[in-house]
C-alpha cells in the first residue's frame, strides 16, 4: 500500500516538479535580474525601477511593441483566413476519410521539418532573383525583378503564417468536427440558406477553436526572433530581438530582463483574455 | 516490475550513465570558445599530435558571445579570442589571468602596437597574446559602379537604394559618425551619437538588409540582393569571388576601423600546460600562417609570416606595411559608454 501512495505521490510530484524547475524559477530569476542595475563591466544587485523607467522614456521600446504587435495580428488574421476554408472543406467537404487524413497531414507534416529550413526557404521564393521574380520577369509582367517581396514586413508576415498555419488549423479543425450534424440539418430544414447556417450556426460555435487558434499564431509571432533575423529588412526588428541584444551586445541583462517581463505580462495578458472569450462564446451543446 | 525491481535496475543505470560520463584520461586537454577558422584542423591536427593535447573548440557568432559564456559560469573554456574592443570587459569582469609572456617564446616578434596595445595590458600585467588583425573594410560589385566609390558618402546615395549593406552592429554608429565628420568615433558624446543615428535613420530606406553573420553576407551578394556594403576584410570577399561574383574592397576617404584578436587564458583553467604550448603554437609559424590562409587574416607575428608566406601573400596582407596598419582606427574598448552606443543602434533598428 505505501509503495504505492510513494508511486502515486511521485507520478503527481514530476509535472509539479518541471513547473517549478523550468517555469517558476527561471521566470523569478528573470523577475530578479529586472530590478538590478547596470554597470560596467557587468551589472550588481539592486532594488530600483530604473530598467522599467527607461522602458517607458525611451519611445524605441513601445515603438518596437506596437510594431510586433501589428505584426502578429497580421499573422493571426491571415493565418485564419486560410486555415478557416482549408478546415471547413476538410470537415464539411470532404467525404473519403483517407482523403480527408492525406490533405490533413499534409497540414501537420511541415511541423517536422525545422522551423529555421522552413523560413530559409522562403529567402529562396521571395528574393530578387527567386521563383516569384524569376518567374514575372520571366512571363514579362517585370522588366527587372523587383525587391518590394523579401526583407521587409510583408515577407515577415507571409513567412511566419506559413509556419503557424498548423497550429491554426488544428483547433479549428477539431471544433468543426465537434458541432452535431443534426444542428446543421435542422438549420437547413428551417429554409436558412448555407450561408446563413455558416454565420449564425457553424461560425460561432467554432468560436472556441478559432480564438485558441488565433492565440496560438499571435503569441508564438510575439515572442519570434528568427523571422526579422532571415527574412526581415531594416524595420523588421522585433521586440524578441531587442531582448537579444541586451542581453549580448549590450551586456544588459536587467534592461533585457525587465523587457522581457514586459512580454510576458502581455502574452498572458492575450491569453486570458482569449480564455474568457472562449468561455463567453460557449454554448451548451448537450 | 516491482519496486524493488526498479530501484537496482535505476541504479544499475545511474552507475553506467556515470562511467560514460567520466573524460577519457588523454594527456591533456584544451578548450577553446573562438571564431571559425582559429582551431581549423589544418594546423591543429599536427598540434594535437605532437602535444597530445586534445583541441575542442566552440565557435561564436561575434564578440558579444564572450560575457555571456563566461557570465553563465566558469570551468568550461580554457582559452577565448575577443577582438581589443572585448579584451578589457573580460578583464574588468575578473573572467581571465594574467600571461607569463616569458613562456610565450615568439612574444618579442609581435607588432609592438599590439603588445603594448591598452586592451590587453592592465596594471602592469599582459592579459592577451595578439593573434590576427585586419580592417573592417568597404566592399563594392564591380560589375554595378562604372565609377569606384571611394567614400562612405556613397552608402547613402539614392543610385544605389535597395542595394546597400551594413554590418548590424554597433559599429554602424562609427561609421555613420565618420561621415559626419566625427572622427574620434570611440569617445562620441550624446550629441554626436544623435547625429549619427539620424543619419542612419536617414539610410534605411537604401538599406536591403543589415548583415548578421559573415555568411549572410556573403549570401546577400550571390542572390543579387546587395551591391555595396562593409566587411572584415579579406574574409567575405574571397568567398564571394568563389561563387563568380567579382568584388572589390576599399578603405573609404573616412578611413576604416581596424580590429586584432587575441588569445586569453580564463581564469584558473586546470589546463594551464596545454594552454601554454597551444598558445606557442598559435602565435608560431602554424598558427600565423594557418590563420592567414584559412581566414585571409594578417598575421599579429610578422617575423613567423615572413617565413612561411609567399612574398604576394606577405604583401597583400599590409604585413610589411606600418601605415597601413598605423592608419587604421584600432577599435576600443567603449567601457561604461558601451550601452550608449547600443542604445542607439536598437533605436536605428526600431525606429519606423
Amino acid at each position: 500500500m505505501t509503495r504505492d501512495r510513494a508511486l502515486r505521490s511521485v507520478v503527481l510530484a514530476t509535472p509539479l516538479v518541471w513547473a517549478v524547475a523550468f517555469m517558476f524559477v527561471p521566470y523569478l530569476i528573470i523577475f530578479t535580474y529586472s530590478f538590478w542595475l547596470k554597470q560596467y563591466p557587468t551589472f550588481v544587485p539592486a532594488f530600483q525601477f530604473g530598467n522599467y523607467l527607461q522602458l517607458l522614456v525611451d519611445p524605441q521600446y513601445y515603438q518596437v511593441l506596437l510594431r510586433t504587435a501589428k505584426i502578429a495580428i497580421l499573422v493571426a488574421l491571415s493565418a485564419l483566413a486560410i486555415a478557416y476554408p482549408f478546415a471547413y472543406y476538410l470537415v464539411f467537404k470532404v467525404t473519403s476519410a483517407r482523403l480527408r487524413l492525406t490533405l490533413y497531414m499534409a497540414v501537420i507534416a511541415p511541423l517536422w521539418v525545422s522551423y529555421l529550413l522552413r523560413a530559409y526557404i522562403w529567402k529562396t521564393i521571395l528574393g530578387s532573383e527567386g521563383v516569384i521574380n524569376s518567374f514575372l520577369v520571366w512571363i514579362g509582367i517585370l522588366d527587372t525583378p523587383t525587391d518590394i517581396f523579401l526583407y521587409n514586413q510583408f515577407s515577415m508576415v507571409v513567412t511566419l503564417t506559413y509556419i503557424f498555419i498548423p497550429f491554426m488549423v488544428m483547433p479549428i479543425y477539431t471544433a468543426l468536427e465537434k458541432i452535431p450534424r443534426n444542428l446543421i440539418e435542422a438549420s437547413k430544414d428551417l429554409g436558412v440558406g448555407p450561408f446563413g447556417t455558416l454565420f449564425k450556426v457553424i461560425w460561432p460555435l467554432s468560436l472556441p477553436g478559432v480564438f485558441a487558434g488565433m492565440t496560438f499564431a499571435f503569441c508564438l509571432t510575439f515572442g519570434d526572433f528568427v523571422a526579422p533575423f532571415l527574412v526581415g529588412g531594416p524595420d523588421g526588428v522585433m521586440v524578441a530581438n531587442v531582448i537579444t541584444s541586451q542581453y549580448g551586445a549590450a551586456l544588459n541583462w536587467p534592461l533585457g530582463s525587465a523587457l522581457a517581463i514586459v512580454m510576458l505580462i502581455i502574452v498572458l495578458g492575450i491569453i486570458e483574455l482569449s480564455d474568457r472569450f472562449e468561455r463567453s462564446g460557449r454554448i451548451n451543446l448537450a | 516490475m516491482t519496486f524493488n525491481n526498479l530501484y537496482r535496475s535505476t541504479t544499475a543505470m545511474a552507475l553506467a550513465l556515470s562511467c560514460v560520463a567520466t573524460p577519457a584520461l588523454a594527456e591533456g586537454e584544451v578548450n577553446i570558445l573562438t571564431w571559425e577558422g582559429y582551431a581549423d584542423q589544418s594546423f591543429v591536427a599536427q598540434f594535437e599530435q605532437e602535444s597530445g593535447c586534445k583541441v575542442t573548440a566552440t565557435y561564436v557568432g561575434s564578440n558579444d558571445d564572450f560575457a555571456p559564456k563566461l557570465a553563465a559560469g566558469g570551468g568550461v573554456y580554457d582559452l577565448i579570442t575577443p577582438s581589443i574592443d572585448t579584451t578589457k570587459t573580460m578583464i574588468a569582469a575578473g573572467f581571465v589571468e594574467p600571461i607569463d609572456t616569458s613562456k610565450i617564446t615568439e612574444w618579442n616578434n609581435i607588432y609592438e602596437k599590439f603588445r603594448t596595445a591598452e586592451g590587453i595590458n592592465h596594471d602592469g600585467e599582459v592579459y592577451g597574446v595578439p593573434y590576427a588583425w585586419g580592417a573592417i573594410a568597404f566592399m563594392y560589385r564591380v560589375d554595378k559602379f562604372p565609377e569606384a566609390p571611394t567614400s562612405i558618402a556613397d552608402l547613402w546615395d539614392e543610385k544605389v537604394k535597395g542595394k546597400v549593406s551594413l554590418w548590424d552592429d554597433k559599429s554602424a554608429i562609427y561609421v555613420a559618425a565618420r561621415l559626419n565628420g566625427d572622427n574620434d568615433i570611440y569617445n562620441l558624446n550624446d550629441e554626436q551619437i544623435e547625429r549619427a543615428k539620424q543619419k542612419l535613420i536617414e539610410q534605411k530606406p537604401l538599406v536591403r538588409k543589415y548583415w548578421a553573420t559573415a555568411g549572410e553576407l556573403v549570401d546577400l551578394y550571390a542572390a543579387g540582393e546587395v551591391w555595396i556594403s562593409n566587411t572584415w576584410a579579406g574574409y567575405q570577399s574571397s568567398l564571394i569571388m568563389e561563387k563568380g561574383i567579382e568584388v572589390k574592397e576599399f578603405i573609404p576617404k573616412e578611413n576604416a576601423e581596424g580590429w586584432m584578436d587575441s588569445w586569453m587564458v580564463v581564469k584558473d583553467t586546470p589546463n594551464l600546460d596545454c594552454a601554454y604550448k597551444f598558445l606557442n603554437m598559435q602565435s608560431d609559424q602554424a598558427g600565423q600562417c594557418g590563420v592567414a590562409n584559412v581566414n585571409g587574416y594578417s598575421a599579429a607575428n610578422p617575423v613567423a609570416a615572413k617565413k612561411c608566406m609567399t612574398p604576394e601573400q606577405y604583401d597583400a596582407l599590409h604585413q610589411d606595411d606600418p601605415d597601413y596598419l598605423n592608419s587604421l582606427l584600432l577599435w576600443e574598448n567603449l567601457e561604461a559608454r558601451l550601452e550608449a552606443y547600443t542604445n542607439a543602434w536598437n533605436a536605428v533598428k526600431s525606429a519606423n
